[in-house]
């Protein structure tokens, strides 16, 4: 365990107790180093983007383009907007352990190059704000935020930034629109932000758990970290179990764990029932089947199952969970999500999420499986942002996986008249 | 305009509301359009043209919740506070929604008040607090 640790410590997220345990030495390490060499500490780490893309985190700094190219400031911004179903780690983290985040993020302030750095809450976090609040008060009397960090000639403010309520302002473009005092709808990149971000400058977006694992990589060597992993992604991943488990919470395992640990580690099924189905990574994340507990969890194995180990946010469903009615959930939440910029995913959800309602509600058509495979396959790949692909490809995997669940409801009538009239000879 | 969520976050918070007043108040501030201010203020769930109560009740209709019998609690919730979802009380104490994932799956089905995780929703829980909201 990397980032959680000493959760257990009930002092953790005062300094004095984060310093006590190690805390702020990353960043003091960092400091007496070059900023290229860190990055090649943060390479060598093999540390992937932590809130679902896995993007080679060492990879996105080195899109940032150099200050004699680019001139002008440059920004840092830990993404805390976390409002994927099924993830909660991060509100957790933040409100146990905010200087850790904290730390993170002036690490990577200091190896792009930023003075100014943010932190991007959700507004409903109003316990884990006040935390990060008192975190900056803390860090700035102790001179690890502000000018001349740690005496080390490095300066850094840090500002929280407070989301508005919508699911779109996570995503990276769209959180940037949100901070610039707009409604977050996703720029259409490239340009990447870490060409063009905030207000037009180069821009590093990172989850917090992600930027989190920046100081122990600097603390103790990106060859450390890497060994954690699996040979393509290094370190732990944090996961939040919810669902049809005994303990809901939040676990962090080294990178390829197989399902099975983690989902027992949650106190496994709930009630000794049969599993049915887990999502990995967050409602917006295909299921996997009951028969791939022994599956590594890691980006790549998960995506060769053909779902995202996305954010970790892993729902448990048993057998008493019905696909369709689940299905709908999703679709009515990404509907309800759906910023409205890009026609095929504002109308595609809706009319969607209204063949589900219409289903479960004992009017299903034959045609309907048919038909919500082809609207999302109009979806799918012809909107700006992932939100649209999500509604396609989620309503893909369910229907390919539990058709008989769907086939049932479809047919309903048609089929309880004809047994009806073969009955009657 | 940076900071405007910031500001129309204070005004939410002063007014329980932001009105075309606000609005075009905030418009001078951050130097921009009314219209502008309009279209944000009107894309975010977390700031209303109407004005809400007191405290905001918020229940849980994401998936893990739903589960965890989310709909059982928001039917109780509604009979207990005395108000409809998505609706404010006649006396301005309190409104009650249900809302999108709060991110807390693990004490599902999870229950706000004014942006303060609350915990699970039991009977127990929305007794307590419709006996001490004020």
């Amino acid at each position: 365990m990397i980032i959680t640790r000493h959760f257990d410590e009930p002092k953790l997220h005062e300094l004095e107790t984060y310093r006590k345990l190690g805390g702020y030495e990353g960043l003091s390490k960092a400091l007496a180093m070059k900023p290229a060499e860190i990055t090649e500490e943060v390479r060598k780490s093999n540390l992937r983007g932590l809130g679902g893309a896995g993007f080679p985190a060492a990879a996105k700094w080195g899109t940032v383009p150099p200050a004699d190219k680019v001139p002008g400031p440059r920004y840092v911004v830990g993404n805390c907007d976390e409002s994927e179903p099924g993830c909660f780690r991060d509100r957790v983290h933040v409100e146990r352990a905010p200087h850790q985040v904290l730390e993170g993020l002036l690490i990577a302030a200091y190896a792009i190059g930023a003075k100014d750095a943010f932190i991007f809450i959700r507004g409903e976090y109003g316990r884990p704000h006040r935390a990060l609040q008192t975190a900056v008060k803390e860090a700035r009397a102790a001179r690890l935020i502000g000018d001349d960090i740690l005496g080390r000639g490095f300066s850094c403010d840090v500002m929280l930034m407070r989301g508005g309520g919508t699911y779109i302002s996570g995503l990276d473009t769209a959180l940037l629109e949100s901070m610039e005092g707009k409604k977050s709808w996703p720029r259409q990149p490239p340009p990447f932000p870490t060409n063009y971000g905030l207000m037009g400058f180069p821009t590093l977006v990172h989850n917090v758990a992600t930027l989190a694992m920046l100081p122990h990589i600097a603390a103790r060597g990106g060859e450390w970290f890497a060994k954690i992993g699996t040979p393509k992604s290094g370190g732990t991943m944090i996961y939040s179990v919810s669902g049809h488990v005994e303990k809901p919470g939040v676990y962090e395992f080294p990178m390829g764990t197989p399902l099975r640990a983690i989902i027992e580690a949650a106190g496994g099924v709930a009630g000794g029932r049969g599993l049915k189905a887990v999502i990995p990574g967050g409602t917006s994340t295909p299921p996997l089947s009951a028969d791939d507990l022994d599956l590594p969890m890691d980006f790549d194995s998960v995506r060769g199952k053909g779902s995202f180990l996305g954010a970790g946010g892993i729902i448990v469903l048993d057998e008493t969970a019905d696909m369709v009615e689940v299905v709908r959930l999703i679709i009515e939440f990404l509907s309800h999500e759906s910023c409205g910029q890009c026609t095929p995913c504002r109308e595609g959800s809706v009319w969607t999420e209204r063949i589900l309602e219409r289903m479960l509600e004992g009017a299903g058509r034959p045609g309907d499986p048919a038909n919500l495979e082809r609207v999302a396959g109009n979806v799918t790949g012809r909107t700006i942002c992932a939100l649209g692909d999500t509604v396609g490809i989620v309503l893909k995997a369910y229907l390919k996986k539990f058709p008989e669940e769907f086939a049932a409801l479809a047919g309903r009538n048609e089929s309880v008249m004809r047994q009806e009239a073969t009955a009657n000879g | 305009m940076m900071g405007l969520l910031e500001a129309m976050r204070q005004v939410q918070e002063w007014h329980r509301c932001v009105t075309l007043e606000d609005e075009a108040f905030l418009a001078g501030l951050f130097k921009t359009t009314a219209a502008h201010v309009h279209e944000v203020a009107t894309f975010y769930p977390a700031f209303t043209a109407k004005p809400v109560g007191r405290h905001r009740v918020g229940l849980c209709r994401g998936l893990s919740c739903q589960l965890k019998g989310a709909p059982r609690m928001a039917a109780y919730a509604e009979k207990k506070l005395g108000v409809r979802d998505g609706q404010t009380s006649a006396d301005g104490r309190l409104s009650f929604e249900t809302m999108e994932c709060l991110g807390a799956c693990d004490c599902a089905p999870a229950l706000t008040v004014d942006d303060e995780l609350q915990g699970a929703a039991t009977e127990a829980l929305l007794d307590k607090l419709a006996a001490e909201l004020k």
